[in-house]
């Protein structure tokens, strides 16, 4: 047997918990009926609901769980009858001391027959990612754009037929658990301790309880899947990720599934220039939104990996680059970075300096200067030797007191920051002359740029 | 590769149907049939990570509610595969003898319509380089897949030859693509792709370096070029105090007008030969090129010019007031020049003026502002190439006299600067 949790039910005549101490006796092994993971990757938490039919005698009835080498967090297992639940009650739950990873709870029944029963529990170990692969045709104008989810199952436990939810998107757990610790008067208990443990699990169940009322993902039980849906949706704050049907993810295993398919995706290509963030080149972007417009926005991206191909016209893919990009929401920008291109270059230079509007002061009986004026005259020139004209953004730094004057439309990005676009026809190159003034030592007055 | 060659390379293996996630963990079969490579493509355009692609017929069964779909096995090992990039796509449908592409079908009557054959989920088994992919097949078919990753250690570099003509006026640019193979898989005959010019096909085996002509430039117009820079190579020794090594390149232009302008040339050593006049060829010595960027110029480094001389003496630096501390600083530079070549030749000096204000006045505040000055000799042409401060200087030399009992005579050239506004 694969799986490492066992259930198993002991039917009681003894009403004296004492009178059977050491081991329970196996009556009946309930498997699984049903399983559902919510996997919530932020904080390595994951709910595993299980459906289980169990019978139960009038009276007094013994259950024993129990998970060895898993990574349950045992304060979390509870136990709710699906059926019959106003007349069926736990009493009580043991942790017996003798064994560890197990637990026995007391059912009182006043019903006896077979009965659905759900155990819930958290375990960690279980995490998903999303990566993304684009496959961008020869002429780079539009894309085929794919997401894939991975499912990685380190718990310990196998999960056969699972149902599996994904919730995306960070929870703030610590600011529910400080509320929660409000609610009972208590002090905020810190990291590691079993109250912390508690109140994190009862917070987590509370933001999941948001989740339960997405209708069940139709399951195609006995027929191979031809493709997999997966139904994003929207829940309070978070988005959730349900995969249609089952999946079987052995421990150990990884499991990567299409999640997010667009075709025929639109996207710009334009070039940064920004020494201060990415070198002295330019580097090139692949730009589009996550909106219907783009064949996309069904759901915000998660974070991930983007894997950038291009069909180098020659029946084979050229590789462009690969960059993480962080949490998309719908209707948001995707950017990614593919670095430099060789054949889009870009120069600068100081073409001429003068010294003017010198400012001096005495000392003793002499005079020095301690102001002075500074103007510069920069060339930036872009070549570009692509097919195509490209987009080229400009944001260059400049610090101290600095006015600031270019033909070409220039605009402020922030206080010592420039920004200007330009167009570069194809086989050509684009000059942009700037005239910058600084203000140093006295005569300097302020640590901005004002445009002129 | 022979179906049995498990332990090292590339194992690609068809498990035929089998119930959907019903994999065992551990003793999984690794080997049904092995569908042969019949395509490999190595993609070496980007500099960072290489890309291969190999295409294969794989059978594939019916999917069926029995039998479910189709589980293809990957497996490598000794192979440095990133195992996240592999990527499987179903790209064509054998019908008799050719391929076609693949069609929309209804997946069951009342299904929604896929693909006929589908890629549904990939399984990573743990502690191995493995993977399972599960493939819906509407019918039984020979589909024709691509399985496409990134692999390490299977690298590119360039490198290049020159080869002058006795006259130093042109030569033959020839560029390699050194393809180095330490992936731990060997590919047979693959097809290569560089980026800029058409893919061939070369056989690409296990630890094997190869070297193959890219592209072979003619007829490039070379000029040579003689630069002095005193700042950048200093006194050429003791006895000669003030002159300072001339270093010899070869200037050539990436641009079609120059019989070059066909891709960016990437970074490479170039070995520097000239024909000898005898039917050989001389080596002249070998250099470290960076990016060459299309129009732009890519220079040679030959060693230095012992047959032109040149010294550089401070003939005058006069510091003149303008107001309390403020001054300017006026500099004439004098260059005493022979060219001892048989051939007429332009020596390039550099001047960078913020290092002369430096050395003759002190703390600049920046960089210095600067005009020419009369006394400057008019044979000199100025350009700017590294911006305002960096003027070069080109002069035209006569070469030495053909009657041996003329001795070669000593041009001198001024350059006369004033450094303006400058205080202490």
């Amino acid at each position: 047997m694969t799986t490492k949790l066992y259930f198993t039910a002991a039917l009681l005549v003894l009403f004296s918990v004492g009178a059977i101490a050491e081991n329970v006796d196996l009556v009946t092994l309930p498997a699984r009926d049903g399983v559902q993971l919510t996997i919530y990757n932020s904080e390595d938490l994951t709910l595993v609901k299980e459906i289980r039919y169990i019978t139960l005698k009038n009276g007094n009835n013994r259950l024993q769980f129990s998970w060895a080498n898993t990574l349950i967090d045992p304060t979390s297992v509870e136990f709710r009858p699906l059926e019959h639940a106003d007349e069926i009650e736990v009493a009580d739950t043991t942790f017996p001391g003798q064994k560890p990873q197990h637990l026995i709870w007391n059912i009182v029944s006043k019903y006896e027959g077979q009965v659905k029963v759900e155990v819930t529990y958290f375990t960690s170990g279980i995490t998903w990612h999303m990566d993304y692969v684009s496959e961008v045709n020869t002429d780079e104008t539009s894309m085929k754009f794919r997401g894939y989810v991975r499912v990685f199952n380190n718990s310990g436990e196998e999960y056969e037929n699972a149902e599996v939810r994904l919730i995306v998107g960070t929870i703030n757990l610590v600011e529910k658990i400080a509320d929660l610790a409000r609610r009972y008067g208590i002090p905020m208990p810190a990291e590691g301790e079993a109250q912390y443990k508690d109140l994190k699990a009862q917070a987590a169940r509370e933001a999941y309880s948001k989740a339960e009322k997405l209708a069940e993902a139709p399951a195609h039980a006995g027929v191979p899947a031809a493709e997999k849906a997966i139904v994003k949706e929207g829940i309070s704050e978070y988005f959730m990720f349900t995969v249609g049907g089952t999946e079987t993810i052995q421990n150990g295993w990884s499991k990567r599934m299409l999640a997010v398919k667009a075709d025929d995706v639109n996207f710009d290509i334009v070039y940064r220039m920004r020494a201060h963030q990415y070198g002295p080149q330019p580097v090139r972007f692949f730009i589009w939104k996550n909106d219907s417009e783009h064949k996309l926005g069904e759901s915000p991206l998660p974070d991930g990996l983007v894997r950038i191909f291009r069909d180098n016209g020659q029946d084979g893919l050229s590789f462009l680059g690969q960059q993480v990009i962080n949490y998309v929401p719908v209707k948001a920008d995707i950017e990614v970075n593919l670095g430099q291109d060789d054949l889009v270059f870009y120069e600068t230079w100081k073409m001429d300096e003068k010294r003017l509007n010198f400012h001096f002061n005495w000392s003793g009986n002499k005079e020095y200067v301690d102001g002075w004026d500074e103007e510069q005259k920069w060339v930036d020139t872009i070549h570009n030797y692509r097919a195509k004209p490209i987009v080229f953004e400009l944001q260059r730094v400049w610090t101290g007191d600095v006015e600031y004057h270019s033909d070409t439309e220039t605009t402020l990005f922030d206080f010592h920051t420039i920004q200007a676009k330009l167009t570069v026809e194809p086989r050509s190159k684009a000059e942009y002359a700037a005239t910058i003034v600084t203000h140093n030592g006295d005569n300097a007055k302020q640590n901005r740029i004002k445009l002129k | 590769m022979k179906p049995h060659t498990v332990a090292k390379g590339l194992v690609l293996a068809f498990l035929g149907l089998a119930f959907i996630g019903a994999q065992p963990a551990t003793a999984r079969i690794k080997l049904a049939t092995l569908p042969e490579r019949e395509r490999v493509e190595i993609q070496l355009d980007n500099g960072q990570y290489t890309l291969v692609e190999e295409e294969r017929i794989v059978p594939l069964l019916k999917s069926t509610p029995e039998g479910g779909n189709n589980m293809i096995d990957f497996s490598w090992s000794n192979t440095s595969i990133d195992k996240d990039s592999i990527q499987f796509r179903p790209i064509a449908i054998k019908e008799g003898d050719n391929f076609r592409e693949i069609k929309k079908v209804k997946a069951g009557e009342n299904g929604p319509e896929v693909d006929e054959v589908n890629v549904i989920n990939v399984s990573y088994p743990p502690n191995e380089n493995a993977l399972v992919w599960e493939v819906y097949a509407n019918e039984a078919c020979s589909a024709k897949i691509r399985v496409s990753y990134l692999i390490s250690n299977l690298t590119r570099t360039f490198s290049y030859r020159a080869l002058a003509d006795k006259d130093e006026t042109k030569l033959i640019l020839r560029n390699y693509i050194e393809l180095h193979n330490y992936s731990g898989e060997g590919f047979g005959v693959a097809g290569v792709f560089a980026g800029f010019k058409d893919k061939f096909m070369k056989t690409v085996g296990q630890e094997e370096d190869i070297k193959i002509l890219y592209h072979r430039f003619d007829e490039v117009p070379i000029e040579k070029t003689f630069t002095f820079d005193w700042y950048a190579n200093g006194p050429l020794n003791a006895d000669k105090p003030f002159a300072s090594r001339i270093l010899m390149h070869y200037r050539l232009i990436n641009d079609e007008k120059n019989n070059m302008g066909v891709f960016p040339l990437q970074p490479g050593k170039v070995r520097i030969f000239i024909e000898d006049g005898h039917g050989g060829e001389a080596f002249l010595g070998e250099d470290m090129t960076s990016l060459v960027p299309l129009d732009k110029d890519m220079k040679l480094y030959l060693g230095e010019a012992r047959d032109i001389v040149c010294t550089r003496t401070i003939d005058s630096s006069e510091r003149h007031n303008v107001r309390g501390n403020l001054c300017d600083q006026e500099i004439v530079i004098k260059y005493e020049i022979e060219n001892f070549r048989n051939k007429p030749s332009t020596l390039r000096i550099v001047e960078q003026l913020n290092r002369l204000a430096q050395e003759y006045f002190g703390n600049t505040h920046g960089d210095v502002e600067w005009e020419q000055g009369a006394k400057t000799s008019p044979e000199f042409k100025i350009t700017y190439e590294q911006g305002g401060a960096y003027p070069i200087l080109h002069v035209d030399l006569p070469p030495r006299p053909e009657n041996k009992d003329e001795k070669v005579e000593k041009k001198v050239f001024y350059f006369h600067v004033t450094i303006k506004n400058l205080w202490q």
